[in-house]
């Protein structure tokens, strides 16, 4: 894979990636698993769960982690850059007619659409994960936890990560050492 | 001197903020309150062009902030600076997984993020679904979208296409 075609990929991808980071996953598998068969199903599901426990964007984390496993250093740099390429520009010509456009009653239609549409990207990333997690008794319970922790306790995302990471990883500790 | 406030500003945002782009909101609040590059209504305006172009929303953001604080150069600017720090962890991280793929360690937390970060995902939907699924025509976009991937799958653009027409389409209505 030549930098320049890495680079038109994660173009294609930034161009395509609506409502916020978390359809990352299900376009990520589409063009990386399904049609170029590059980075396994397995590597994705590592990247997405590293990419959402890093500090900053989980969508550029996400395209830097697959852009190193193809082309290393530079690989996660040309990611960097053209998965913001299109957004980039896309923000700056609508930033002058911004005002114009949003009273417009189609464009607020096709918003509409385009946001139901990501609850069902979102709902079949959630299935996917089901279908390909490891069906134990430590994936189901970590699972609910957290779920109950962020709708419940209401908890930060980052709060809820390292709760759960300190339980998860002490758990398998104490496993083992019983092994 | 305004380029050396906006690399700072954006780059701490990026080691900082975690979990999602909304995450990066208050950051910018504050950068509002500090600096006289935008005005909180400029903010919420910012913010809400941010999440209807393509792109990650945070980035988005910094890029939309960069350009109102110092035109193309500050956009390009603040956007860059909001992914060094990620683009560092990325590579350090990546490295330590090849090494150490096999480390306890390592094993334990990755099984750990799993179950985790599918628990982070289905607490958004949960939320999106209460936030943005009151009405029937919703109701039945949303079922119907379901319903059409359910035996195959398809790109994702495909989705958000059809989405975007039927949307376009209930104007007409």
């Amino acid at each position: 894979m030549s930098l320049l075609k890495l680079f038109l990929i994660f173009c294609k991808i930034g161009a395509i990636l609506l409502g916020g980071g978390y359809v990352i996953l299900p376009i990520m598998t589409s063009e990386f698993v399904d049609k170029r068969n590059l980075v396994s199903h397995d590597d994705i599901i590592d990247y997405f769960a590293l990419a959402q426990s890093l500090p900053g964007i989980i969508a550029a984390n996400m395209s830097m982690f697959i852009g190193y496993k193809l082309r290393g250093k530079w690989g996660a740099i040309i990611a960097m850059l053209g998965v913001t390429f299109v957004p980039f520009w896309c923000i700056v010509l609508l930033a002058s007619v911004i005002s114009t456009l949003i009273n417009n009653p189609y464009i607020q239609g096709a918003l509409w659409g385009v946001g139901v549409s990501v609850i069902a990207l979102i709902l079949l990333t959630v299935r996917e994960m089901w279908q390909k997690s490891k069906k134990e008794m430590f994936f189901y319970t970590i699972f609910i936890m957290t779920l109950l922790t962020l709708l419940i306790l209401k908890l930060s995302p980052i709060q809820t990560i390292l709760l759960y990471t300190l339980i998860g990883v002490g758990y398998k500790k104490l496993r083992e050492g019983k092994a | 001197m305004i380029f050396v406030h906006l690399f700072w500003e954006f780059f701490k945002i990026g080691m900082f903020s975690f979990g999602g782009g909304y995450a990066t909101i208050p950051f910018l609040y504050h950068i509002s309150q500090v600096y006289n590059w935008y005005s909180l209504e400029e903010l919420t305006q910012m913010v809400a062009v941010a999440s209807i172009t393509p792109g990650p929303v945070g980035i988005n953001v910094a890029t939309y902030a960069g350009l109102k604080s110092a035109g193309i150069p500050g956009s390009a600017l603040a956007t860059v600076a909001e992914m060094i720090p990620s683009l560092f962890l990325v590579i350090i991280v990546s490295k330590l997984l090849r090494k150490f793929s096999d480390n306890f360690y390592v094993r334990s937390l990755i099984d750990t993020l799993k179950p985790i970060s599918c628990g982070l995902l289905t607490a958004v939907a949960i939320g999106l679904l209460k936030a943005e699924i009151n009405d029937i025509k919703a109701m039945i976009l949303l079922a119907f979208l379901l319903l059409i991937s359910w035996k195959s799958k398809k790109d994702p653009l495909f989705y958000i296409l059809i989405a975007a027409i039927v949307g376009i389409f209930c104007k007409f209505l």
